[in-house]
């Protein structure tokens, strides 16, 4: 095409593309060509593929390396921390829980003795029938203190719960307990170990002698079963506080 | 139009055979693809200013992708592969502009 002289480019560029002409010169050149879309389409796809790292040069695959590295480094030691701050909640937490649950079960212990909450377990019924009217406060005192000194560990006697403070008195036909009227018959509900108490209160002068000396008689029934459910307000105190 | 066919058979047998290329090759590969094009635009000038040889195209597009090749892998082994890369192909690229531009002259004549 090159000695074909007269000729502007364009007409050139027409006259080589069409009509099309089997050279040497047009085969070459298709050769070439070839090589080149060849290399063209392996580099765009290699380079479109998403592994970038194929075709990078040696040094920038070590600064990536060497950027991992450190990256890898400091997300070990970040790991390192956040574990150490783990194990640290995990042992505290537990140490919570496990004061927690002893501070609930002392004060369920406590509200037994303060008679704040109710009680269950094994103890005996107390009962006892005063036709006569003879048996004053003392007797229910001595009565309470026996049972105390037999062990045992919470007491009601006809709905009022007794506690450390409970005091009894004579009121006009009957016993006040804690400023309550309580009517007959007396009874006695008392939570401790059963062969400790009823023997106490059946002893050779004890209460229940006594207490038939007053012309009243008194049943002791041994329970696998007693529930003291007589509860009384849990008083803040004015002005003592605890010391620890 | 064979020579525009050969580019096109190229670019399709690329993409669908997807040929292995030798990793010792791989880096030199993006270079020589871009000395292969400034050859290309060279001769497409040439044929429109109506001096188109086909041996010193074949001579000069060999050239351009060894010497290219060559230059990256001796940057390669001096430690300034990546700048002089990049000198290569910004070389090229200004060669491939300044041909496209006469291309340009040629074709629409403006």
């Amino acid at each position: 095409m090159s000695d074909q002289t007269p000729r502007t480019g364009r007409q050139r560029l027409v006259a080589g593309l069409w009509p099309p002409r089997l050279t040497r010169a047009q085969l070459t050149v298709a050769v070439l060509l070839f090589a080149l879309g060849l290399g063209l389409a392996i580099q765009v796809r290699s380079t479109s593929d998403n592994d970038t790292l194929r075709g990078a040069r040696q040094e920038d695959l070590v600064r990536i390396l060497t950027e991992l590295d450190n990256r890898s480094q400091r997300l070990e030691d970040e790991k390192r921390g956040l574990d150490q701050q783990r194990s640290q909640l995990e042992s505290s937490s537990d140490q919570a829980a496990e004061a927690r649950k002893q501070t609930q079960e002392k004060a369920r212990e406590l509200g037994v003795l303060a008679g704040t909450v109710a009680a269950r377990g094994p103890g005996i019924v107390l009962t006892v029938r005063d036709p006569h009217g003879g048996v004053g406060s003392d007797s229910v005192l001595d009565t309470v203190e026996e049972l105390r000194a037999a062990g045992a560990e919470a007491i009601q006697i006809n709905g009022v719960r007794v506690v450390a403070g409970t005091y009894f008195t004579d009121g006009a036909g009957g016993v006040l307990i804690d400023g309550h009227r309580v009517a007959q018959p007396y009874v006695f509900k008392v939570i401790g170990n059963p062969p400790d108490l009823e023997p106490a209160l059946n002893i050779p002068g004890g209460v229940v002698q006594t207490l038939e000396k007053e012309q009243a008689t008194a049943d002791v029934v041994r329970s696998q079963k007693i529930v003291v459910d007589a509860l009384r307000p849990s008083e803040q105190p004015d002005y003592a506080r605890s010391s620890q | 139009m064979i020579a525009v066919l050969g580019l096109v058979v190229g670019v399709v047998v690329g993409l669908v055979v997807r040929p292995v290329v030798p990793s010792g090759v791989e880096p030199y590969l993006p270079i020589a693809v871009v000395a292969a094009l400034d050859a290309v635009f060279g001769g497409l000038r040439a044929m429109l200013d109506g001096i188109f040889d086909d041996k010193v195209f074949v001579v000069s597009f060999l050239s351009n992708v060894v010497v290219a090749a060559l230059i990256v892998f001796l940057g390669d082994k001096l430690g300034v592969g990546a700048q002089l890369s990049t000198g290569v192909v910004v070389v090229l690229g200004i060669r491939i502009f300044s041909n496209a531009a006469a291309i340009r002259r040629h074709v629409f004549r403006a």
